[in-house]
């Protein structure tokens, strides 16, 4: 019992770290210049920030989706994983509440977001372009969320995997700003960027057909 | 650690702004990216993966930003800028990215790679590093805005000559192209080449615009060097002429990248001082036919017509219907490339690539994806609003032997304004290798 608590307190800790952490890169990254567009509109960057965030994400939105659709659905499934193991842990206390059905759920999405981890993992390995990209980072990081969704999973179904899965929690979640899951702040600020960079040119999205634009007079 | 290492560091951190460091983190190395670069299309190897590119310059970033990589430098690859580095970046980012935006767009998070080439060649400007001639052009575009009286006289000289032949084209002798006339509505600002101004010269005309040619060309090198001071300097001539002759708007020429730098990045570098509207000769072109300013026939271009889209026009631009809608009106059979619009495929000449005579065979290989697009149209008329890109299908043209015609909008609209005369090298007829197509 003792092991448990001191496992949930270092899971906590991380979880404070890693919010920390993530604080700090935001203030860091909102620091920085942010350089003013004063060039009329043609579109409307809110337009663009709601499709960057929406439509713009679909598959058929991009060509390369468009042709790697089990990349991206995988990638969306590995994806799903983590975020139902944050929720997973965060709701953790009161497994022993879940009805039997959502904790099932539960177990699928994150067994199902583990092996999808474990394939990243794994072609990030065997296929050439992807070991040629990949960094040390990139590994860690793929194999240390593919095995803490396969314990939050694990300890759902037995408590006695409850100590493992806080304290790969914790060091998950510490993880997060210091290595290559950070990306999970930059999406935003990337996706907010190009929603802004192409909505006000109106080219995401692109209205069809473009009034011809009247002259100056 | 050298000047030069000092000088591309120091203008990294003076880069470093909220779009840049986003660029710089956000990538999660998916390599997702690959297939969306042509250099990629043309030649799959890492190497020509947007995302490896990157890297390069992230490696660099890290070692000086990130907790991790200074304590672990081998965990993300991340190492101390020295010259050799220094030399690959200048190198990739001048040779292997015509700044195109594909792979940002096909990017998941929406990756700017292209904003971090743009920090590339920063970098290698200021400490020194980046092609000679892209900085030589830029410095005599700044000479010339200095003291425009050194050419002055010479090219009002060649004006007059193509306002004759502007009068024997078009049968109408008070046709004229004012230079430097105080008021007028329109400041049209042209390439180096009579080809640039004779048939804008032609519709504007025809429609009794009120307008006055530029003494200055749109070029613009200090954008490919991403120079901003000295890319300023060569707008300001622009932009002081507009004020001077008290324009109500600036038309650029067909040209990719001085019609995004003017639309989209020039007003920032100029505010308050900058209170002109600035369109295309395409937007023009396209408001002229929609009211009824010109009059065109619609089947005067009987040949298969397609549409390059340049990269810096469309996808980073917004002209994306605009020409659509003039070649519409002027083509009877208009064939649609694939992928087109903003999905388009770079034609490999962006970038400033296409003066950089020592990548020209880098440049022609990554050429080979558009060539085979357009070969897949079965057009033989080629059509693109950019110089650079015409230069480039140009050459892509002859060394994948596409036999296809490249040509502006402008000279098809004006093809299809059935002048007494044609202009000069714009005889009535295409003429390939292998027929002759009567055209009108």
């Amino acid at each position: 019992m003792i092991l448990l608590i001191l496992s949930q307190l270092l899971a906590l800790v991380g979880l404070l770290v890693g919010v920390y952490g993530i604080t700090i890169r935001y203030a860091e990254t909102k620091r920085r210049a942010l350089p003013a567009d004063k060039s009329p509109l043609k579109g409307n960057p809110q337009h663009g920030i709601t499709y960057a965030f929406t439509v713009g994400m679909m598959p058929w939105a991009k060509e390369s989706t468009r042709i790697h659709m089990i990349a991206y659905l995988r990638g969306i499934g590995f994806h799903v994983g983590i975020f139902t193991a944050i929720g997973a842990l965060l709701i953790s206390p009161f497994w022993g509440f879940l009805p039997t059905m959502l904790s099932t759920l539960l177990m699928i999405v994150l067994g199902l977001g583990s092996l999808l981890g474990a394939a990243g993992g794994v072609m990030r390995i065997a296929e050439h372009n992807l070991r040629g990209l990949s960094l040390l980072d990139d590994h860690f990081a793929v194999w240390l969320v593919t095995i803490w969704m396969a314990a939050a999973a694990l300890a759902l179904w037995n408590a006695g995997v409850l100590i493992p899965f806080y304290i790969l929690s914790a060091i998950t979640l510490a993880y997060i700003p210091l290595g290559k899951i950070r990306h999970c702040l930059y999406f935003f600020f990337s996706r907010l960027f190009f929603g802004k960079f192409f909505g006000r040119r109106a080219v995401f999205p692109h209205p069809e057909p473009v009034k011809i634009e009247a002259r100056h007079d | 650690m050298t000047e030069t290492i000092e000088l591309a560091l120091k203008t990294l951190e003076s880069q470093l702004n909220q779009p840049l460091e986003t660029a710089l983190e956000s990538c999660a190395r998916c390599g997702i990216c690959a297939e969306a670069c042509h250099y990629y299309q043309a030649e799959s190897k890492v190497e020509h993966i947007p995302a490896y590119r990157a890297e390069q310059l992230r490696s660099v970033y890290r070692y000086e930003h990130d907790f991790l990589s200074k304590l672990f430098p081998m965990w993300t690859r991340s190492k101390k800028l020295d010259e050799p580095t220094l030399a690959n970046l200048t190198e990739i980012a001048f040779s292997q990215c015509t700044l195109c935006r594909r792979c940002t767009v096909n990017c998941p998070l929406g990756v700017d790679t292209p904003l971090m080439m743009r920090a590339v060649r920063a970098m290698a400007t200021a400490s020194g590093t980046a092609p000679e001639i892209l900085v030589m052009l830029a410095d005599a575009a700044i000479e010339k805005g200095k003291d425009p009286s050194f050419y002055k006289e010479m090219f009002l000289d060649q004006i007059t000559e193509m306002e004759e032949q502007l009068r024997d084209i078009t049968g109408d002798q008070n046709a004229a192209i004012p230079v430097e006339k105080q008021g007028a509505k329109i400041l049209y600002v042209p390439l180096a080449g009579a080809h640039t101004i004779l048939p804008p010269a032609v519709v504007f005309n025809a429609a009794k615009e009120d307008w006055s040619l530029s003494i200055f060309e749109a070029s613009n090198y200090g954008v490919f060097l991403a120079d901003v001071n000295r890319a300023k300097q060569v707008a300001k001539r622009i932009v002081d002429e507009a004020n001077r002759l008290g324009v109500k708007e600036i038309v650029i020429s067909e040209c990719g990248h001085a019609y995004a730098s003017y639309r989209w990045d020039v007003p920032n570098w100029f505010v308050g001082e900058f209170n002109f509207k600035v369109r295309s000769l395409i937007e023009v072109l396209a408001e002229y036919i929609q009211d009824g300013k010109i009059k065109v026939d619609p089947t005067a271009i009987p040949e298969a017509v397609t549409y390059h889209d340049s990269c810096n026009l469309a996808r980073n631009g917004g002209l994306i219907e605009e020409p659509r809608y003039v070649l519409k009106s002027v083509v009877g059979d208009f064939r649609e490339m694939t992928p087109n619009k903003a999905e388009a495929l770079c034609c490999g000449g962006g970038g400033g690539l296409v003066a950089l005579a020592e990548y020209a065979d880098r440049r022609i290989a990554a050429g080979k994806p558009k060539a085979t697009q357009i070969q897949k149209t079965g057009a033989r008329v080629v059509v693109a609003a950019c110089e650079n890109c015409r230069l480039q299908i140009g050459d892509i043209n002859e060394h994948y032997n596409l036999n296809v015609k490249v040509t502006a909008i402008t000279d098809l609209v004006v093809r299809a304004m059935r002048l007494p005369k044609p202009l000069p090298g714009h005889e009535a007829e295409f003429l390939f290798d292998d027929e002759k197509v009567t055209v009108a």
